[in-house]
């Protein structure tokens, strides 16, 4: 029934391809040159932004998409796929793309229709323009010039370099270690066997990235320079080196040159330098198009197929003897895997090209599936240079052109040639996300063929070519790979959200959001090994030392480490290669467990077991301790310190264990960075302990409480429900509620439900009041009960009648406050027939809607809401300091009372519930980072956010896609409705509330507001984006960020600004004064003791009170913003509408200054051509005369404005 | 004091004296340690004799001011007249919006009236049968937990005097102090600052007898009320009206649950029409409808999608962010 994937539309380029022919009759290769304009892709800035980060990586761009187009064979071969099918297909094809159909089955070949209509979006702006003129023509030129190099006479090692530096200054780019001064053998330059355009150009699989393409050309060095045992001792290399340098030499000689050329190692890999070409600087100038010209031609050299036996070059061989021996069977030489693989790898560019090619003309959908791999690695920071994980773009090519084939003994393969773009891509991550190639290796018509056993080395061996594809790769870096693979796996799974930004478009790689902590060593204090002049050489060791230390001592704590070395660049060709630059230094990520990285005790081996206990201290060192366990056991064992100032557990064990294998002098430059946010609230660290844990009290104190009240003998109904409904009983109030020694100041909602009754009076108000008296009942018997309970009842609500007027304040002996609410579910009812009664008039009915809703979020929702996030912060240890963290943030931009708790809790649990594209966060920090980073990228008027707190593993009541949809449709009915977005302007939906907003209806937050929020997290995401770049380039420390700066803003923002008397925030709560005054009359401080639980003031505050005051008294003229919890000042903000100039009339809303006007007096109006302004000065007066000693001081930043 | 206009502003521009058929009073602010930086700008009231569309008694004696400052109350604007305007004795004064409303805590709010109408309005709420409505006096209302309200920003207030003759001495005095430019100090009544909250957060928590005594009498009333409409029922169910009919009402049965018997009965009832229905894959009919609904659905579907996707690609690159509050 579904149309086969092979009908998948040929994006744009079918018609470049046509023009093809007219290229390729010349005497050049270079395939897809055609003068045919494929179609422009317009950038789309957004997406590049989040692609570009680092655009210099370009320079690198080589890629190793090593192969070959060889003379006249592909060319051809494309013409002939595009002659063969007949014209008629191709429309069908493009037919079938512009009408539904295709769409309807989609979801089967792609994950959704959505899905596949922004993976053909992305396919389509990430395609460079093939074929474009100055590239063309740059490398008919260069062809050329290397065409007329004249050859070199043979000379000996020495002779040969010294005479190309002293001819064209041109420094031999020799491997390390340098060729011996005794070397037998000479050195010659003959022309080409071939020069053809290679890569991921030629292929058409290329993917812009910033704005530089980079095209691959392979130049064929003739058999003759070499001998049957060239593979041995670097004598390959030796001679390639100085092919490359004539090559350069000639170049750089040629009269017409308007070309830059440097040397570059291929791939990081200082065996195979590469000579890399760009168009000079003069002549883009002259040529005017500075984007056009914006390429560079990567010269590779290879000496061709079977010129060395592969046989000798197979991973378990030794090729570099040591020195004094040339016994070629001994069989105690080391195999050198890394030297032999890239041998190969020269040798096999051309093979490579027609495999690849090969699997193009196989698989229609290869190519794309070529180009969603690329997005992928890179957004993951993976790329083929050997100090990047050495898995990039050619890798991706080449192993999936390999799974598309079936092995002779493996049968089937494991891509199928009908798949569709999505669906080779998707295998291939499968492929490498469940295949563990470092335990099976995958060996492709290799099966006799032995494999040595490394530890960690990952195995795919290309038995046809010869070559471990991953060779490049390292054990940490293989990890990291099959931890991305997987958890894009598992969020490809997710049939209920769209993950198309999470695949392809987030950055994942970005440091402060992928890892927990992060260490930094300083490349100068480690030792120099005596041999090498440059750490270079040493470096790979040293790193592999560090993995394997680090993974041993840190064990299960954490769940991911990757090192990151600085960036090489390449090198003036006149010089020598540049050793590597001492100031740099070597950056480790961890990711950690929570469950595991607090654990203050670590067991070792029993003391029986001799060898492994003595393995064990000689890891840990004098750390090591024999201790006896409550079991009996003896165990070797380590334990750590809790205190604050040592750091944290993983820390401590990073510093010991850098000291003892490394030296103390790394370990002392050694810089620790981890949840580094913490400290912004507190008890906000982990250490040893879950987030719940400062929470403990008053959760203890409301159970007790809860117990009392059920326990109550004379009450006139039995009570159904007691449930808590504040943030301070969910763990997220910015600060703990209390501790022994303080009174809680802000009591905690909590609501009862009595069982249902006949006896309640059926009238909305007589039901007020009968709570009231419940409320009375309720208070006597609890202080009958137990004396030292402080009750009293309080109004609220006064002025709207048909709201909850009452409540309870219980002040438990322990110090905690609770404010109870009566629910009694025969309200919605009575509220929702006075809504359906038609003759109701405007305002009442506006009124009984408003306390409808206040009736569903107070009494239903909140309830239900906190009880899902104990739930959550229970399972999610870091969900608490996280959530209290976000919630700072938002008090610190004073914020807080434009955003529902609840909404912001939302915000972070979606971190939590939907990490994608990153893990579960285990630290209070990413967790924060990652919802501020989201939060720069909400784009609220178009999207809603919907979060699945039901969102399990076992997945019982999780959310489906027909809910999400449902959400979205109620989402895009608001925005009809409510085009201005005057009245909801966030939409945060949940399962527990697929209405979307209960908690930002009624213009909370405004949409001035929901714009600041978004700026304020823009210009975090962009302080972290620099800091980022600043990690990367090494400029930057990672101790060097200050948290503090993304809680600070300037209060220049506002109109004006009223400072608070100190009293009155939370830095001067009087109960310090009040303790000394009375200092001197003991009796009267033991009174104040005994009575300073000062119940009087509990839930007072004072300044809250003022600002919804202000709030009521000035409407929309003003917008207020003010930290809740106590902050210090309260600014304001002319609303930019009401401001200006207008005409007078009675009722304006607002407080104003008349001015003699410009208006001509209208007819009927004869107001004299008076104008009204704002009057501003007095409104603050008046502002300034409200809040009394409340304000320290009024200072206006815009009067004059 | 200086008698010259104390407005900065006044050497740009002359600031009117009147407008429409209102006279423009300064007022001048006091001066306040907290706002030192700034300049004193003056309050500025509109008054006028007092005009309403439809008459009231009062009217002759009343004056109408706009824009009152936010803190007025009946007593500075009775010292204000008395001592600074004139002397004209106030017997009252209106205001139109008050924060809180607790205006609204005794009449509905749906009355758009201005002014203080305590204990005098009956709940209107709505012409609904089961609706019983208490009068609200001093005894059953709630305790008041602000001890005055604040004026809105820009509202009005309508200032009543005793006669006729002091409205006219107000008035004329009035417009002699803003012709000759005297200087009108605005004096609040106080009571402001923490003072305020303070004294609402203990009124928030009135005394436990107090507040029962209110409840009972409130109850006690609605129950009567609630007699009386029984009763009322009970007649109308016994009596027929002059055309010989006897009025359906509800009654017979007290008990909170009768509605939603009614709903409960009205859906088993439609739920039992749903099961005789004969099944919707029956006939082949059926099927086919469904598959091409099912097909159509899809098309929609994707449809939509592709909308999506167009919008975002036309959204993105749209998305110009820029500092701070200047991109509002």
């Amino acid at each position: 029934m579904a149309p086969p994937a092979t009908k998948r539309r040929k994006l744009s380029h079918s018609d470049s391809s046509e023009d093809e022919d007219t290229a390729m009759s010349g005497s050049n290769n270079f395939a897809g040159n055609g003068s045919g304009e494929s179609e422009p892709s317009s950038g789309d800035e957004d997406l590049m932004e989040e692609h570009g980060h680092y655009g210099d990586e370009d320079a690198l761009g080589s890629e190793g998409e090593e192969g070959d187009a060889i003379e006249e064979d592909i060319p051809v071969a494309i013409k002939k796929r595009k002659t063969t099918g007949p014209e008629s297909v191709a429309k069908l094809r493009k037919g079938i793309d512009d009408i539904p159909q295709d769409g309807v089955y989609t979801a089967e070949i792609y994950k959704s229709n959505l899905f596949k209509l922004q993976v053909d979006e992305l396919l389509k702006q990430v395609k460079p323009r093939y074929g474009k003129k100055e590239v063309t023509n740059a490398m008919h030129a260069l062809k050329s010039i290397i065409e007329q190099i004249p050859n070199r006479e043979p000379q000996l090692v020495h002779d040969a370099e010294k005479s190309l530096l002293k001819s064209s200054k041109i420094s031999t780019p020799f491997p390390y270690p340098r060729p011996p001064k005794d070397a037998k053998y000479k050195l010659e330059y003959e022309k080409p066997a071939g020069i053809n355009v290679t890569g991921s150009y030629v292929l058409e699989i290329a993917a812009k990235h910033g704005d530089e393409l980079s095209i691959d050309l392979v130049v064929t060095m003739p058999s003759s320079l070499f001998q049957e045992k060239d593979f041995l001792n670097y004598r390959y290399f030796y001679k390639r080196a100085y092919y490359l340098a004539c090559i350069a030499a000639g170049i750089k000689d040629s009269k017409d040159h308007k070309l830059e050329i440097r040397f570059e190692s291929l791939n990081g890999n200082s065996l195979q330098p590469i000579l890399v070409v760009r168009p000079s600087k003069a002549s883009i100038d002259a040529g005017g198009d500075l984007s056009a010209s914006n390429f560079c031609i990567n010269i590779l050299l290879t000496p061709g197929e079977k010129v060395f036996s592969s046989e000798k070059l197979l991973p378990e061989k030794n090729c570099v003897r040591p020195k004094g021996s040339n016994d070629e069977s001994s069989s105690r030489l080391v195999p050198t895997p890394f030297y032999n693989a890239t041998l190969q790898a020269d040798c096999s560019i051309t093979a490579y090209l027609k495999v690849l090619h090969a699997a193009s003309k196989q698989s229609d959908a290869y190519k794309d599936a070529c180009i969603l791999g690329r997005v992928w690695l890179r957004q993951r920071g993976f790329h083929g240079h050997v100090r990047k994980g050495g898995f990039g773009n050619f890798e991706w090519a080449a192993i999936m052109a390999i799974l598309l084939r079936s092995s002779s003994g493996t049968g089937a393969p494991i891509l199928s040639a009908g798949y569709s773009s999505y669906q080779l891509f998707k295998a291939t991550i499968q492929f490498l996300a469940t295949r563990d190639l470092t335990k099976i290796p995958f060996a492709f018509e290799a099966a006799s063929i032995p494999l040595p056993k490394t530890e960690g080395m990952p195995y795919f061996f290309d038995g046809e070519r010869s070559v471990n594809l991953l060779f490049k790769m390292t054990a940490w870096s293989y990890k990291m790979l099959r931890k991305e693979a997987k958890n894009t796996l598992k969020s490809l799974a997710d049939s209920t959200f769209d993950q198309f930004d999470s695949t392809f478009i987030l950055k994942v790689e970005s440091p402060m959001y992928r890892y927990d902590s992060m260490l930094e060593l300083p490349l100068t204090e480690f030792e120099q090994d005596t041999n090498h002049e440059d750490i270079r050489q040493t470096l790979p060791q040293i790193c592999k030392k560090l993995y394997t230390t680090l993974t041993r001592g840190l064990g299960n704590r954490i769940t991911s480490l990757s090192i990151s070395l600085p960036e090489e660049t390449g090198w003036q060709v006149s010089s020598s290669r540049p050793f590597e630059d001492r100031q740099g230094r070597i950056l480790i990520g961890l990711e950690t467990d929570p469950a595991n990285s607090t654990r203050l005790v670590d067991h070792g081996p029993a003391a029986e077991n001799k060898k492994e206990a003595a393995s064990f201290r000689r890891f840990w060192g004098e750390k090591s301790e024999l201790r006896r366990f409550k079991d009996g056991s003896i165990l070797e064992s380590l334990v750590w310190s809790q205190k604050d100032s040592s750091g944290t557990i993983v820390e401590q064990i990073i510093r010991h264990l850098v000291q003892r294998h490394f030296s103390a002098k790394v370990a002392d430059s050694a810089k620790f960075l981890g949840d580094s946010f913490n400290r912004l609230i507190t008890a906000g660290g982990l250490s040893g302990q879950s987030g719940t844990i400062p929470f403990l009290s008053l959760m203890t104190a409301f159970s007790t409480l809860e117990k009392d009240i059920r326990g109550l003998k004379n009450l006139p109904l039995q009570i159904r429900h007691i449930l808590s409904a504040d943030s301070q009983l969910r763990y997220s109030s910015i600060d703990p509620p209390f501790n022994a020694s303080a009174q809680m100041k802000i009591p905690a909602s909590i609501v009862v439900q009595f069982e249902g009754s006949g006896r309640w009076p059926d009238d909305l108000l007589a039901i007020q009041r009968t709570k009231i008296a419940f409320l009375l009942k309720l208070a006597e018997l609890l202080s009958g009960e137990n004396a030292q309970y402080i009750t009293r009842v309080g109004l609220e609500n006064t002025s709207q009648p048909s709201r909850n007027q009452s409540f309870l304040d219980i002040i438990t002996p322990s110090g905690a406050a609770f404010r109870l609410r009566i629910h009694h579910d025969r309200e919605a009812f009575l509220l929702d027939h006075q809504l359906k009664d038609k003759l109701l008039d405007g305002p009442t009915r506006e009124a009984t809607a408003h306390a409808l809703a206040a009736y569903k979020r107070d009494f239903l929702r909140i309830p239900a809401h906190t009880q899902a996030m104990q739930t959550l912060c229970t399972r999610f240890t870091a969900l608490s300091p996280a959530i209290r963290l976000t919630r700072k943030w938002f008090a610190s931009h004073l914020l807080t009372s434009h955003f529902a708790p609840e909404f912001i809790e939302l915000l972070v649990a979606r971190s939590f519930l939907q990490p994608a594209p990153w893990t579960t966060p285990s630290c209070a920090t990413t967790g924060f980072l990652r919802t501020l980073f989201w939060l720069s990228r909400w784009d609220w008027t178009h999207s809603p956010l919907i979060v699945d707190l039901a969102n399990a593993e076992s997945g019982a009541d999780s959310m489906k896609a027909d809910d999400v949809a449902a959400i979205t449709t109620r989402f895009e009915a608001w925005r009809r409705i409510d085009r201005d977005l005057n009245r909801v302007v966030l939409f945060a939906a949940s399962n527990l509330d697929p209405d979307g907003t209960t908690w930002t209806d009624r213009a909370r937050p405004a949409k001035v507001v929901a714009r600041r929020m978004t700026v304020l997290a823009q210009a975090a995401v962009s302080v972290l984006k620099d800091t980022e770049l600043g990690l990367v380039a090494g400029t930057t420390g990672v101790v060097d960020f200050q948290p503090e700066t993304l809680f600070a803003g300037p209060l220049s923002d506002y109109s004006f600004v009223l400072r608070i008397a100190r009293p009155f925030t939370r830095f001067g709560r009087p109960k310090s004064d009040a303790k000394a005054s009375n200092a001197m009359f003991k009796n009267l401080q033991l009174q104040m003791q005994s009575e300073d639980r000062d119940v009087e003031t509990v839930g007072y505050a004072p300044v809250s009170l003022f600002v919804e005051e202000l709030r009521e008294v000035y409407g929309n003229t003003i917008i207020w913003f003010y930290d809740e919890e106590g902050g210090d000042v309260v600014a304001g903000l002319w609303n930019p509408m009401v401001t200006g100039k207008r005409g007078w009339k009675v009722r304006l809303g607002t407080s104003t200054v008349p001015v003699v006007g410009n208006s001509k007096p209208s007819k009927g109006n004869d107001d004299g051509g008076v104008d009204v302004m704002i009057n501003k000065g007095g409104i603050l007066n008046e502002i300034t005369r409200l809040g009394g000693d409340l304000i320290e001081k009024t200072e206006v930043f815009d009067i004059q404005k | 004091m200086p008698s010259a206009k104390p407005n900065p502003k006044s050497r740009n521009h002359r600031v009117p004296t009147s407008v429409s058929s209102f006279t423009i009073l300064p007022l001048t602010l006091p001066p306040l340690p907290a706002l030192k930086s700034q300049p004193s700008t003056p309050h500025y009231l509109y008054i006028q004799p007092h005009d309403p569309k439809l008459p009231e008694p009062d009217t002759e004696r009343s004056l109408f001011i706009a824009n009152v400052p936010i803190d007025a109350t009946e007593g500075a604007i009775r010292d204000l007249f008395a001592d600074q305007l004139g002397g004209g004795r106030v017997e009252r004064v209106v205001f139109e919006a008050s924060v809180p409303s607790y205006a609204a805590l005794n009449t509905n709010q749906a009355d758009g009236t201005r002014g203080e109408r305590r204990g005098k309005k009956r709940k209107r709420g709505v012409v609904s049968e089961d609706k019983v409505g208490v009068v609200e006096d001093a005894e059953t209302a709630l305790p008041r937990v602000w001890e005055r309200g604040l004026c809105v920003s820009g509202s009005s207030a309508v200032v009543v005097f005793v006669d006729r003759a002091s409205a006219k001495g107000a008035w004329v005095a009035l417009r002699a102090a803003v012709k000759g430019g005297e200087e009108v100090v605005w004096r609040g009544e106080g009571g402001l600052g923490e003072k305020r909250y303070r004294n609402h957060h203990s009124l928030t928590f009135p005394p436990r007898a107090t507040l029962q005594k209110s409840i009972n009498a409130y109850l006690t009333a609605f129950t009567e009320a609630e007699a009386m409409r029984d009763r009322l029922r009970a007649k109308q169910r016994a009596v027929p009206d002059e055309d010989g009919f006897v009025t359906v009402v509800r009654g017979g049965r007290i008990g909170p649950a009768r509605m939603e018997e009614a709903q409960a009965a009205k859906e088993k009832a439609e739920e039992k029409d749903k099961k005789r229905v004969a099944k919707d894959d029956f006939y082949r009919f059926q099927t086919r409808e469904k598959k091409k609904e099912r097909e159509m659905d899809l098309r929609r579907k994707f449809e939509e999608d592709r909308k999506k996707v167009q919008e975002m690609r036309e959204r993105r690159g749209k998305v110009v962010v820029s500092g701070s509050f200047e991109s509002f």
